[in-house]
């Protein structure tokens, strides 16, 4: 069946941490698309006052001042992890080649990554907004099972 | 069901099979098999019974020609040399399966979300409708053509435009099937799908199509490779606008808001003048709309008008604002022919506007009948064949659906 986690800012792996002063420098260097100076911003968050720091290349979005002076707010503190064992790595990879083109539809507030190691898909969502992440997974779930009703239906894969 | 006019192809040659019938059904098994006793003539894509409209023979329009094409005999033997496309469509609230095999339509079922009067679709309900139906509506498309999944050559559906959560519920799975059968993927555009599967049906060479759905209003001719646009809407689609003042009404939108606006407008007797907003080659509704809902509140309380008069007077000024600006892109190309594509296109008036003006230019008109109309799974299959000749194909990586993608954006390299 599937296991699932869910992990409020301390999720495993690379880049997945989020608080605690280590954070800091990551969160400042991955930001979100609208935050290219990832070097400015880490001094800026390490120094820890909350200033307007000028960037190369700052691109307004909405509440763009207030994201540079609430710098914790913006990054993706939620998270949701999905492993989704499959009867084999053809299948796996099949269900992560329908599933993954597809962009979100909230791209800036909700990002996930699909990948396959061995026949497990493995999921993973990083969000700043909780109930985007809840409509993000729960599309996710529903679009992943018309997926395996779908292999069911017409497969097995044709070997190749 | 209203009898056929005679620009109207895709149809005489049924008996019956179309009176009655306004959806759940595309299906054209019936239409193709029906062909086989006359023979085909070399070129041409139909065949019709004695006694009714001849197209012209069609040679070599297609582009290159292919090997055996113009053998009517070789044409019905040697099916590997005929590509079979299965096509997916589901970008608004129809969900259709079609396969269609070198120019012939062998399956086209197609299911529709209906909601209540009073209210329209929504993504998230319509994406849900479509995957409760979609894997029997292939199951069905496939029994009908009489096909396995390895007879098939190639997977087409629509990439966009349209609304985001169906689109992707179909994409999912036309992407799935690919890659468990092992077969190359198309992303079609779906205006492209209306525009090649009125050309296939209706034998028109080069016309100025008018595109006019629910979701889309354009006035498109084909030039120099891609399907340019002439004029459009500004705002809202006009058969947005039907739609929402069905809702307005709470008329019933089974089978669909526009054909019961249609068959009320047929009562109506009264002209209300509403705005009409014609805006060089294009055109806009969002006034229209907002002002009849006004008018609407005030004058069936007064007893000014009646319901009927309303829709009556919505579709007069409505199709002669689109009669305009088609007229206006057929002047400027000097062009002979128009076809009426898309659901709105299913509306006898609309198409009795068209006529009546293409007739003053000497030109003539095409259009299909419900089955083709309608969005419908054959359309993209019949688009995903001409592309699929052509050489495209589209990587899964590439293959993420888009809720904005225009006419003009793809590389017409099937057409001369």
């Amino acid at each position: 069946m599937l296991a699932a986690g869910a992990d409020a800012g301390a999720g495993g792996g690379a880049g997945a941490a989020d608080d605690g002063a280590d954070g800091q420098d990551r969160r400042g260097g991955r930001g979100g698309p609208g935050f290219p100076g990832g070097a400015g911003e880490a001094a800026a968050a390490a120094a820890g006052r909350a200033r307007p720091v000028s960037r190369a290349r700052h691109v307004p979005e909405p509440g763009g001042d207030a994201a540079a002076t609430t710098g914790r707010r913006e990054t993706r503190r939620h998270g949701f992890a999905l492993c989704v064992p499959f009867p084999s790595c053809l299948e796996a990879e099949i269900a992560c080649g329908s599933l993954a083109p597809d962009a979100e539809p909230h791209r800036k507030a909700v990002e996930k990554q699909l990948t396959v190691s061995g026949s497990v898909l493995a999921v993973r969502w990083r969000a700043e907004d909780p109930r985007l992440l809840r409509i993000s997974v729960l599309n996710f779930l529903d679009h992943l099972s018309l997926v395996m009703r779908t292999m069911r239906r017409f497969g097995p894969p044709i070997s190749r | 069901m209203p009898a056929q006019r005679p620009w109207q192809l895709g149809g005489q040659i049924l008996e019956g099979a179309l009176l009655g019938r306004r959806d759940d059904g595309g299906g054209a098994g019936a239409g193709v098999r029906a062909l086989e006793p006359f023979g085909a003539r070399p070129g041409a894509r139909f065949c019709l019974a004695p006694g009714v409209l001849s197209l012209p023979a069609r040679s070599g329009i297609r582009g290159p020609a292919r090997p055996g094409g113009s053998q009517p005999c070789r044409r019905f033997l040697s099916v590997s040399a005929m590509p079979a496309v299965l096509g997916f469509e589901g970008s608004a609230n129809k969900i259709g399966v079609g396969v269609v095999r070198d120019g012939a339509v062998l399956a086209n079922p197609r299911r529709t979300y209906v909601t209540p009067p009073g209210t329209g679709f929504l993504p998230g309900d319509t994406a849900r409708h479509h995957r409760a139906v979609i894997l029997d509506l292939l199951q069905e498309a496939l029994t009908e053509a009489g096909l396995t999944s390895q007879d098939i050559d190639c997977i087409a559906y629509t990439k966009g435009p349209g609304m985001g959560a169906p689109l992707v519920s179909v994409a999912v799975v036309a992407r799935t099937v690919a890659q468990l059968w092992n077969k190359p993927l198309l992303g079609v555009n779906h205006c492209i799908g209306h525009i090649e599967m009125g050309r296939l049906i209706t034998g028109a060479t080069s016309p100025t199509v008018l595109y006019v759905s629910g979701g889309n209003t354009q006035v498109i001719a084909y030039s120099e490779h891609r399907y340019r646009i002439f004029g459009e809407t500004i705002d809202i689609a006009v058969g947005n606008c039907l739609d929402r003042f069905a809702r307005v009404l709470k008329i019933s939108n089974d089978p669909s808001p526009g054909y019961n606006i249609e068959q009320m407008a047929k009562r109506g007797k009264k002209l209300v003048e509403l705005p009409y907003t014609v805006k060089g080659m294009d055109v806009s509704f969002s006034g229209i709309l907002s002002f009849i809902e006004d008018v609407a509140q005030r004058m069936l309380a007064t007893g000014e008008c009646t319901p009927e008069d309303l829709c009556f007077s919505l579709q007069e000024t409505v199709f002669a604002m689109l009669v305009e600006i088609t007229e206006r892109a057929m002047a400027h190309c000097g062009s002979q022919e128009a076809l009426i594509v898309g659901g709105v296109g299913c509306n006898l008036r609309l198409q009795e506007m068209m006529e009546t003006m293409c007739q003053e230019r000497g030109a003539r008109l095409f259009a299909t009948d419900e089955r083709f109309c309608i969005d419908n799974g054959a359309m993209i299959a019949q688009a995903g064949w001409e592309m699929f000749r052509a050489g495209h194909r589209t990587p899964l990586s590439d293959s993420g659906i888009t809720q904005r993608y225009r006419t003009d954006e793809v590389e017409v390299t099937w057409r001369d």
